[in-house]
């Protein structure tokens, strides 16, 4: 009978591959990223060392046949085995992801995944406002008609990449009466007048190089055609509703946030196991067992998130994804992540959380995972109500 | 939940409280940036005479006992964690020598206790999980009539510039904990790890690895069995103060956790409403409370009895404390969402110095890893 938690030989070698040129190539780089705030000026370069064709950057064909989300779910964790740090830079960003799910022919063939993928460009995505976080109806940012534009105004947040991008896929409300349903997207090219970057990079736990910004849109106007869904005449096409949209879209990427989040504490497990092995002789027999234990469980702890990733990316590639799965896959992994790497600095003394080594920064860059794109708890809501209905709060 | 069962307690309790929340708060992005204590937060603490301590003969406020220094510590700790820990352990070499110096022993003491500027060191942790008893740094009797310290400790705050640095070590004749002053500057006393940390960089933690001869005369006190007793006594509430100062932090990071959840709407109310948020926040508090107790009542016990050491006691409550520290910071984050990953608010500092501090005195048979779920 099929597996619906492994991978095919062909996809294990590919990630194989990939967590070798990342622990090489990517992990030396990390700590300067850290510190600086920013990746290496040289990121192309790195990237294009990769010996083998990533799905995001190449239109070749992959070498494995397990479906393009499971394929994704296995090279992010891969990569992250190396470091966090070259992760926003591939992919092109979430905002062309919103365009794929919310936009027109038109607007999928100018802004979308493949063609933020064939130009280089990045795309930014605007949800968040200081005044909420997962309550995704509560945007205030306004758009209004004017002639034949829209005129944007407020405060965006925790934008993924907004001062680095090309566009931002902003979310605002066409009338805060409407609710829910009057909330809608837009794709504003980062040199539009009236977008204002107030704040380039916040100054962050951990992912300290991946770029997180304040926006502002002070009368900032774009013409019809870039409300997400509409054509040049204001006419609508729209295939979901705005804020559903948004959220079904980032619904495809939350395992693969937890992908992440194993690779890191993977990475982290592997290099605190070699370092108590060197060091073997300082420990009393009873506590080496219990230390060796301890290791397996940690190990058994990160395949049981792994199937949930898995199944979860495999339904999305069946063509029936299911909230649930993905909620389940996003909110399994991350906690125990941040206890492991925790654990594992533990084990090593406090030179484990020196930053001469780099679980200080992954216990750092993990806390994150269990916060955005929906955190556990709102992942919890989704698996309640599928159980409970709409009861669940 | 109160626990300072007397008048005097709850003096301390107070006066720490707002030394912590007044001088050392404001304090803790600075002292973080320096690998540094500020100067005032370190005169103010020196002031109060619970950091340094002194006896009265010699002209301090006295030796507090180690119900008295846990509640103080634990206050102070609930302003900057990283602050106090920094100036605790300086103030552990007074500690030990006020204790069991002699004459001009003390006077390092007095030093200490009027110098602003001078740091002092005691070289205690080994890693490994080993308990003082385990502890395989040597001293020994050279057929010169020398001591011999021979052992590698980690986490030593101010490590490479303290003076003095004690460190503590096992007799290898009667296998009973001393300590030895040693000069940091001696060659046979090297450095590494003088990294920065995850969460004590106002500390200077290092790692030392020593391999000294130096005169008897800086054997700290006789080196009698019966004083190494109470030597291991003074360890023991060196090591408790640890817990003290992990549940001060993780009291402070779900007080600022759930004042936020109260302020915060979402979904037409206060996140507090919800009990996946309250919940969590709820159940942090219930075993911040019940470390307290342990802590308290490991304390008591050492006060109760001078000939005592509650080496395992110490061990289990310094784990759990640290465990619950971990995880209540954690809560702490969570409960802001993004607004807790960064650093506009304290939260992701508490996140960070409980880990670090979990490190020092970690006995993996005294903790155990769970996954969450």
């Amino acid at each position: 009978m099929p597996s619906i938690t492994e991978v095919s030989k062909s996809l294990a070698d590919h990630g194989q591959t990939l967590k070798e040129w990342s622990t090489a190539v990517v992990r030396p780089l990390a700590r300067a990223a850290d510190e600086q705030h920013a990746p290496p000026a040289n990121w192309k370069d790195i990237v294009a060392s990769c010996p083998v064709p990533l799905s995001s950057q190449s239109e070749e064909k992959a070498p494995y046949n397990d479906g393009y989300w499971v394929g994704r779910g296995v090279e992010y964790e891969n990569i992250a085995y190396g470091d966090v740090w070259l992760q926003p830079l591939l992919g092109g960003g979430l905002g062309c992801v919103v365009v794929d799910s919310m936009g027109t022919e038109a607007q999928v063939e100018r802004w979308g995944t493949k063609s933020v993928a064939r130009n280089g460009w990045m795309s930014s995505f605007a949800l968040t406002e200081p005044g909420f976080g997962s309550d995704t109806s509560r945007v205030s940012t306004t758009a209004t008609q004017d002639g034949d534009s829209w005129v944007l105004k407020g405060n965006k947040i925790y934008c993924s990449a907004g001062a680095d991008s090309d566009y931002v896929t902003v979310f605002a409300t066409l009338d805060k009466n409407l609710g829910p349903t009057g909330i809608t997207a837009f794709v504003v090219p980062i040199d539009t007048p009236g977008l204002i970057i107030a704040k380039a990079n916040e100054d962050k736990l951990g992912l300290r190089s991946w770029v997180t910004s304040e926006l502002l849109f002070d009368d900032c106007r774009v013409p019809l055609d870039h409300r997400l869904g509409s054509d040049s005449n204001g006419t609508l096409h729209e295939r979901r509703s705005g804020r559903s949209g948004a959220l079904g879209a980032l619904s495809f990427n939350r395992p693969s946030m937890s992908a992440f989040a194993i690779g890191v504490a993977q990475a982290a497990l592997d290099t605190t196991t070699e370092l108590l092995l060197e060091s073997r002789t300082g420990f009393a027999p009873h506590r080496w067992r219990t230390i060796e234990d301890e290791i397996a469980t940690m190990n058994v702890s990160l395949e049981r998130g792994r199937r949930t990733v898995y199944r979860a990316q495999r339904l999305v590639d069946a063509g029936n994804p299911d909230n649930a799965a993905a909620a389940t896959a996003k909110a399994y992994a991350p906690r125990t992540c941040e206890r492991l790497v925790r654990r594992c600095m533990q084990l090593l003394g406090p030179d484990g959380a020196s930053t001469e080594l780099l679980l200080e920064k992954w216990y750092r860059d993990l806390k994150i995972f269990d916060i955005f794109e929906g955190s556990g708890e709102i992942q919890r809501i989704v698996v309640g109500r599928k159980l409970m209905g709409r009861l669940v709060s | 939940m109160t626990i300072e069962t007397t008048e005097e307690l709850a003096a301390v309790a107070e006066l720490a409280r707002e030394i912590g929340t007044e001088i050392l708060a404001p304090a803790a992005r600075q002292a973080e940036a320096d690998c540094a204590v500020p100067e005032l937060a370190w005169k103010t603490l020196l002031e109060t005479g619970l950091i340094v301590p002194l006896s009265e003969e010699n002209g301090g406020g006295g030796i507090p006992d180690a119900r008295t220094q846990v509640v103080a510590l634990e206050h102070l700790a609930y302003g900057d964690a990283g602050i106090t820990v920094a100036a605790f352990w300086s103030g552990a070499a007074a500690l030990l020598l006020s204790r069991h110096g002699r004459n001009e022993q003390v006077q390092m003491a007095i030093a200490l206790s009027n110098n602003p500027v001078a740091r002092g060191a005691v070289a205690l942790y080994e890693g490994y999980g080993r308990a003082p008893s385990e502890f395989t740094t040597s001293i020994s009797t050279t057929a010169e009539g020398t001591l011999r310290v021979l052992g590698r400790k980690v986490g030593v705050a101010f490590g490479s510039i303290a003076e003095p640095l004690i460190v503590i070590g096992v007799a290898e004749d009667t296998h009973t904990l001393q300590a030895v002053l040693v000069p940091t500057d001696h060659p046979g006393v090297t450095v590494d790890h003088a990294a920065t940390n995850l969460g004590l960089n106002a500390s200077s933690t290092v790692t030392l690895n020593i391999d000294v001869t130096v005169p008897a005369s800086n054997l700290v006190g006789t080196g009698e069995n019966a004083l190494s007793t109470r030597l291991e006594t003074t360890v023991s509430r060196i090591r408790l103060a640890l817990a003290a100062v992990q549940i001060g932090a993780a009291q402070r990071a779900i007080d600022y956790a759930a004042n936020y959840a109260v302020d915060r709407v979402a979904f037409g109310r206060p996140i507090a409403s919800f009990q996946g948020v309250s919940f969590p926040l709820a159940e942090a508090q219930m075993r911040i409370d019940q470390a307290r107790l342990e802590i308290a009542d490991v304390a008591d016990a050492l006060d109760s009895d001078e000939t005592t050491n509650c080496e395992n006691a110490i061990g289990w409550a310094v784990n759990h404390a640290s465990e619950v520290a971990a995880e209540a910071s954690r809560t702490g984050v969570q409960t802001l969402g993004g607004h807790g990953f960064i650093t506009d608010h304290p939260s992701e500092m508490w996140y960070r110095v409980t880990a670090a501090l979990s490190t020092l005195d970690f006995d993996p048979i005294k903790s155990t890893f769970q996954p969450a779920v």
